[in-house]
């Protein structure tokens, strides 16, 4: 699909969909737009891109939150360890289980099936909905203990780290929705393939992030 | 759609797809996706910034000269502030603190980046856009609800913040300590919108770079220009993450009841603050993990441009090409582990602040690498004085002058005398402030003709540079002598204190609001000649009228949509190949081959 052209030979005809890659890299399509029914590796390739450039941010937020966590405890004595709520491990086992719905939608991608797309995407973002109704669920046993947010720093890092998580899973239930959106006719959307692979990365670092934040919680007390 | 005229300069290019071109004002002028109008809206709005932030330092120096002295307007537009016209220490504060604000995050942290990077980053690269436009939209709107809630500070009840650009805590995280209302709430959401845009942002500006470059272009062929941008994507992705994270637990101290940088026993206006155990030290670590690096991603773009325009206008070589990349690289990796010398005076072990002094003095080599390369290449170059040169090598100049001050103020002994004075309000103006804001003009002034197919007016480029060349230093120089009296800074008045009636300090203050207001007046006409141009400049209908070598200088003036009409030239060589012995000019343009340099029968290298 690629045309090379020098300045002196006669131009043919663009090309009515020209896109083309070269070097594996689609020069300026944008947001990649329609190009008729074949994946496009470039395209895959450049979400992927976003998503884990996007991850080094994430990771430095967190990271953030975690140094800022590891002083304040060791400031003043004012810190009082506390037991997570027991859902939290309910809730990473539904986390768990969701990146392998996903990846149940991935597979069904590389067959071609979009309608079995749909469906297994629809199970992962059920159980993204659990899982925030769990950790909602553990908000509410906290504070049933009487730990509110200012009632220790503990706590108020235990209320951070966890809303800061869920936003961030609340973002990859967006990016699933959108999936839907593209798979729903998928012959128009040559981002499909990209889109999805892209969500499914951000949301296994979903999970790699949840636990991390999870055994943070629980060892450093 | 329209077929689009490829220069000859193009050898050899390549067909790709090309996007239909949005119809009706609103998809083509506010919610746009091209990175061309997105550059420009980002210029605007530092433009528009900038002005504010001057009238505010117009204000500060008044006040600091004249403190009993009213102004009428002032009364009628801030009553609690300035009551019948007379301005308040604390609105002094104020007026500083959004001075600081606007500046560095509205104005030197949009415009060389958001702006011209924006603009031409894709162009340079040979793509017809950002790797992903809508998120591009997405990032400059989210900068415009940021700027929008920092100016909406003013007007709140209360009044606009006054904890200083820094927002150091207790003050900025104990609502009865300076605001009482929400100002400080304000000045907090929009920084965290700042750093969610800047995030994003980052995100687009690394994926593009690495993404989508142009057949042949390979890194070390990059121009000066995209690999600064580039570095300052990658500080920024990794700094705002966490400021952000900085703010929220200021947001929650100052309205939750948190206690993340609030300490214990602490008394207000005699009233006790029911927080305890945190540390504003903490703040003070996060925010300066992010400041460091921010100052480098308000002046790479800067250094970039100026590496760029310094071997354009004087036909030569960069001087050291890998070494600038590598020093490029060198300041953005040092960057992150040097905030420490902002704190000095926090009570940190002697040892940390010997560890932070000498990774600061590291940091000086790769500075003083791009300085030595920048007199490299302007070395026996015939240059060509033209008024974007003017201002480039007037960054050098400030920048070689206040990154001087900066070794003195990177040695914790000294550090103890300087900190908190003028000195380092010199340093950091002189560096950061000015030798961006010289770097922004030379942009403008290079590129002008390029984005508007008009040219601005010379002459008027020529007087605004020396007007504001001496001005700076006018105002800035002097500020070092008021440090070493030792004058502190952020205080609204200095009546009353002795050592500072003694001598010339009063003197030399005076002298520097007369040459602020001197300067700030000389900024209109930059705005004249800048509006005035686009609307009536001699129009410029030459692709390339600096002879320059970069790909955007091979597409017609202004741009069209999709930027190279779905021919994206091939790459043949380094983006500074000037006086190439043998060539046919006295410059190659990357997308030339070497037949086209030097004629078909020679050839070679
Ligand atoms: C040779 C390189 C440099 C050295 C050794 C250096 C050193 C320092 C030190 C030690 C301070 C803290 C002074 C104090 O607060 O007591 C400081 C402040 C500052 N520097 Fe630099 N600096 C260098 C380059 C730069 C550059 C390139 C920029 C910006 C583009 C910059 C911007 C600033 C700013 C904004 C502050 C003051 C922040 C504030 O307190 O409000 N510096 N510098
Ligand atoms: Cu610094």
């Amino acid at each position: 699909m690629t045309t090379t052209l020098t300045q002196t030979e006669t131009r043919p005809a663009p090309t009515a969909n020209g896109s083309g890659a070269f070097n594996g890299h689609p020069p300026g399509n944008g947001d990649g737009g329609r190009r008729g029914p074949f994946s496009n590796p470039a395209l895959i390739q450049r979400y992927k891109l976003g998503v884990w450039v996007g991850v080094g941010g994430i990771v430095m937020f967190f990271a953030a939150l975690t140094s800022a966590m590891v002083v304040r405890s060791g400031l003043s004595n004012d810190w009082q360890p506390f037991d997570v709520p027991w859902i939290l491990f309910l809730s990473t086992a539904v986390l768990l289980v969701s990146s392998f719905t996903l990846e149940g939608a991935r597979r069904r991608m590389i067959a071609a099936d979009w309608s079995g797309v749909r469906l297994w995407v629809n199970g992962t973002a059920a159980l993204g909905l659990v899982f925030l109704a769990c950790q909602l669920l553990g908000w509410q046993a906290l504070s049933a203990r009487g730990l509110f947010l200012a009632s220790n720093p503990a706590n108020s890092f235990y209320y951070v780290l966890t809303a800061g998580h869920g936003l961030h899973l609340l973002g990859g239930l967006l990016s699933l929705g959108y999936v839907w959106l593209r798979v729903r006719a998928p012959q128009r959307w040559a981002t499909r393939e990209a889109v999805i692979e892209a969500a499914a990365l951000y949301w296994h670092f979903m999970d790699v992030l949840w636990i991390y934040i999870l055994g943070l919680l629980v060892f450093w007390r | 759609m329209t077929e689009v005229e490829l220069s000859p300069e193009v050898s050899e290019y390549t067909e790709v797809h090309r996007h239909p071109e949005p119809k009706g004002f609103i998809a083509k002028w506010i919610f746009s996706v091209d990175h061309k109008v997105i550059g420009i809206q980002y210029l605007l709005l530092a433009l528009v910034a900038a002005f504010v932030g001057m009238g505010l330092s117009l204000l500060v120096r008044l006040r600091l000269v004249w403190p009993e002295r009213s102004f009428g307007i002032l009364g009628d537009l801030f009553p609690v502030g300035a009551p019948d016209g007379v301005m308040t220490p604390e609105f002094y504060l104020a007026m500083l603190t959004m001075h600081g604000t606007i500046m560095v995050f509205m104005v030197l942290t949009t415009a060389p980046q958001g702006g011209f990077g924006n603009y031409f980053l894709p162009i340079q690269i040979g793509a017809a856009d950002m790797a992903f436009p809508r998120l591009n939209m997405l990032s400059f709107w989210t900068t415009f609800v940021s700027f929008s809630f920092l100016i909406a500070a003013f007007f709140v009840e209360g009044g606009a913040p006054m904890a200083g650009w820094t927002g150091y805590p207790p003050l900025s995280a104990v609502p009865e300590a300076a605001v009482q209302g929400i100002g400080q709430d304000l000045w907090v959401v929009s920084i965290a919108f700042f750093c969610i845009a800047s995030l994003l942002a980052a995100l687009n500006f690394i994926v593009t770079t690495l993404d989508l470059r142009a057949k042949g272009l390979t890194m070390m062929r990059l121009p000066l220009t995209v690999w600064t941008w580039f570095v300052t994507a990658i500080l920024g992705l990794l700094a705002f993450g966490v400021l952000l994270a900085a703010g929220v637990l200021l947001l929650m101290d100052r309205n939750m009841g948190t206690s993340f940088f609030v300490p214990g026993g602490l008394v207000v206006s005699d009233k006790a603050i029911d927080h305890s155990g945190g540390s504003p030290i903490l703040w003070q670590h996060l925010f300066w993990f992010f400041g460091h690096p921010e100052v480098y991603i308000a002046i790479l773009p800067g250094m970039g441009v100026t590496s760029h325009l310094l071997a354009t206008f004087a036909r030569k070589q960069v001087y050291g090409y890998k070494a600038m990349v590598y020093a490029i690289a060198a300041i953005g990796i040092l960057g992150f582990v040097v905030w420490g010398h902002h704190m000095f005076v926090s009570g940190m072990s002697p040892y940390s602040a010997f560890v932070f002094s000498v990774l600061t003095m590291c940091i000086g080599v790769p500075s003083a690498i791009k300085t030595f390369n920048w007199i490299g290449t302007l070395w026996g170059g015939q240059i060509r004085f033209t008024s974007p040169m003017l201002y480039s090598i007037g960054f050098v100049s400030l920048f070689v002058s206040g990154g001087l001050s900066g070794i003195f103020l990177g040695q914790p002994t000294i550090d103890l005398y300087f900190h908190d004075t003028y000195f380092v309000v010199a340093h950091f103006h002189l560096i950061m402030g000015v030798a961006a804001i010289f770097g922004m003009f030379a942009g403008v002034a290079f590129w002008f003709p390029k984005m508007f197919g008009r040219w601005m007016d010379e002459g008027l480029g020529k007087i605004h540079f020396w007007c504001t060349f001496i001005g700076v230093y006018a105002i800035f120089g002097p500020m070092h002598y008021l440090g070493m009296l030792p004058h502190p800074r952020r205080y609204a008045e200095f009546t009353g204190v002795d050592y500072l009636q003694t001598g010339s300090a009063g003197e030399l203050h005076y002298f520097i609001t007369i040459a602020a207001m001197f300067t700030i007046t000389a900024q209109f006409l930059f705005l004249f000649n800048f509006v005035k141009s686009i609307f009536a400049g001699k129009p410029c209908t030459e692709a390339n009228p600096w002879e320059a070598t970069t790909l955007e200088w091979a597409i017609p003036s202004p741009p069209p949509h999709d930027n190279f009409g779905g021919k994206v030239p091939h790459i043949y060589r380094g983006s500074y190949d000037f006086s190439l012995p043998g060539a046919k000019r006295d410059f190659a343009m990357q997308c030339n081959k070497d037949e086209a340099v030097y004629g078909s029968a020679a050839g070679g290298d």
